[in-house]
């Protein structure tokens, strides 16, 4: 039988695709690769479809053990890989044989890295996506991060060739990122002084947050509403609670909620975002509708 | 219908039909909603209705920012020219017994009510769905007899049960999942409301009208509710 057998489920490791789309009106959350970056030049590299799912290993410190024969690639966060102890390229394809040990360090850069096989995990859709929620425990492999004993079976498909990221396309994962906001929600609710703030401050991630969202820390911002009627949120919400501190939803983020928001991040800067490591730091740019969306659309050409 | 347009996202916007919690206001999100829902446009991803919003997403792809929203406009205003059907009242068994009711008693001494008295004005609205979200199913509901507007706890529980009955300010919802929360828990339905065999997954959708009924402790038993 082909597939992975888990030695090691490390700190959080699960089934991702892109996400669930469509069920948010049912209270579904869309989750998904919190670094579609990363798992995209993973498929992209194998050969796959774009949306194959893969395992997101989060913090790093899984172990798998490979039976029959896999053709895999490792993009993401910068991790220590060893294949019986001797170091395997990230962002480069292998063929794995039966017995082979593939160990994940702690990551030293970013915090996602991507595992994919050539064909894809034999993985039963759940709600017209592969990718786990685990607040909900649905999707993925029985709805729930990996563990020792749980096998993922892959199809028997090899090539010989090995393929290999651009060195002008490895992402980096630096300590401080400037991001760019698209102004929305109840952004009349928030004064011109505290818009100021935001956009001249700079923030830390100290490490609170997880696949639902990141809380950062810095300078506190006030809108003139404690709460709204509660309603949907977008990927990328910058939600203000009334510590004045902002929180950005990512791919677990609840589906409705009654915080007052400034606007959204753009979806590629929430992936960088998903890769800061805490204490990193984060400034904020306004950018337009137009840009907005010329920045998104070309991110996701580059896999098409 | 009027509503003002705002972004929320590069592919996202949102139509904010009010800013309270309104039957009205509420009756105008749901039927833009179901008018949107029922045509099924290719490329719009998400359409999130809640208390006085409609949200919707859309694929960069397919549309720019102001063809969607031509056509989202296009087609609530179609759907609202049309005569609305009658909608059908569900009917949903409630078990108000104490031992299920876990907030009962405490409400009942705050509110200067008797447990009866409580049960009696839970049950006697039609309440609409105005809202689905926090967890997959959990259906936010309005709105309740003033007399029972209630706060959430103060500490909120760690555990409350699967099919929970519960209030909240001027609103009812049930827990369709165990799952953490903060509202006052008056009852327990053994309808289960978020079940893969449902169309559309969730046993209640955004609009639907809503009354409870009050059951035994043997009806609840039979109709497979577990305490």
């Amino acid at each position: 039988m082909n597939g992975l057998l888990v030695k090691n489920g490390g700190l959080l490791s699960s089934i991702q695709d892109s996400g669930r789309v469509g069920l948010c009106d049912i209270g579904l959350t869309q989750s998904g690769a919190m670094d579609e970056l990363a798992f995209g030049y993973a498929n992209m590299l194998l050969g796959n479809p774009l949306n194959t799912p893969c395992i997101e290993i989060a913090y790093g410190g899984a172990i798998f053990e490979v039976k029959g024969e896999i053709s895999l690639v490792v993009c993401g966060a910068q991790i220590e890989l060893t294949c019986n102890d001797i170091s395997l390229a990230l962002w480069q394809t292998h063929t794995l044989k039966n017995g082979d040990i593939l160990k994940f360090d702690f990551a030293s850069e970013g915090n996602f890295a991507y595992l994919g096989v050539a064909g894809g995990f034999d993985i039963r859709k759940e709600y017209a996506s592969f990718s786990t929620c685990i607040k909900e425990g649905l999707g993925g492999f029985e709805g729930r991060k990996l563990r020792k004993d749980d096998f993922l079976r892959t199809p028997h498909k090899i090539f010989k060739e090995r393929r290999k990221l651009k060195n002008e396309l490895l992402p980096t994962y630096p300590k401080e990122l400037n991001l760019r906001v698209l102004l929305g929600y109840q952004e009349n609710c928030f004064s011109k002084e505290s818009k100021e703030i935001f956009f001249s401050s700079t923030y830390t991630y100290d490490g609170v947050g997880d696949r639902m969202g990141y809380r950062l820390s810095g300078e506190s911002i006030k809108s003139n509403r404690d709460g709204i009627l509660s309603e949907a949120i977008s990927f990328g919400s910058i939600q203000v609670p009334p510590s004045g501190e902002p929180i950005i939803l990512l791919k677990e983020h609840q589906t409705i909620g009654g915080y007052p928001k400034l606007g959204a991040l753009i979806t590629p800067d929430c992936f960088r975002l998903a890769q800061l490591r805490s204490g990193g730091k984060v400034t904020f740019e306004a950018i337009e509708l137009q840009e907005a969306q010329e920045i998104t659309k070309k991110f996701y050409q580059a896999f098409r | 219908m009027n509503f003002e347009v705002v972004l929320a996202s590069e592919n996202a916007f949102i139509l904010y039909f009010g800013d309270k919690i309104d039957p009205k206001i509420s009756s105008e999100v749901q039927k833009s909603y179901q008018a949107l829902k029922r045509v099924n446009i290719k490329g719009l991803q998400e359409i999130v209705p809640s208390y006085a919003s409609l949200y919707i997403q859309y694929d960069l792809f397919l549309f720019t920012y102001q063809e969607a929203l031509e056509l989202v406009k296009a087609t609530i205003q179609k759907a609202t020219c049309k005569e609305q059907k009658e909608q059908k009242i569900i009917h949903l068994p409630v078990y108000y017994g104490k031992e299920v009711g876990l907030d009962l008693e405490d409400l009942a001494r705050a509110k200067e009510l008797s447990v009866e008295e409580i049960i009696s004005l839970h049950v006697k609205e039609i309440y609409s769905v105005y809202a689905i979200g926090f967890a997959p199913g959990f259906t936010y509901m309005g709105q309740i007899d003033a007399r029972l507007q209630t706060p959430r706890l103060a500490n909120p529980r760690k555990n409350v049960p699967k099919g929970s009955v519960a209030i909240a300010d001027r609103q009812t919802a049930i827990y369709p999942l165990k799952s953490p929360g903060g509202w006052n828990i008056l009852g327990r339905t053994p309808k289960s409301m978020f079940d893969t065999t449902y169309e559309g997954l969730s046993f209640l959708h955004v609009g639907d009208l809503v009354k409870f009924e009050s059951i035994n402790k043997n009806e609840f038993l039979v109709l497979g509710g577990e305490l």
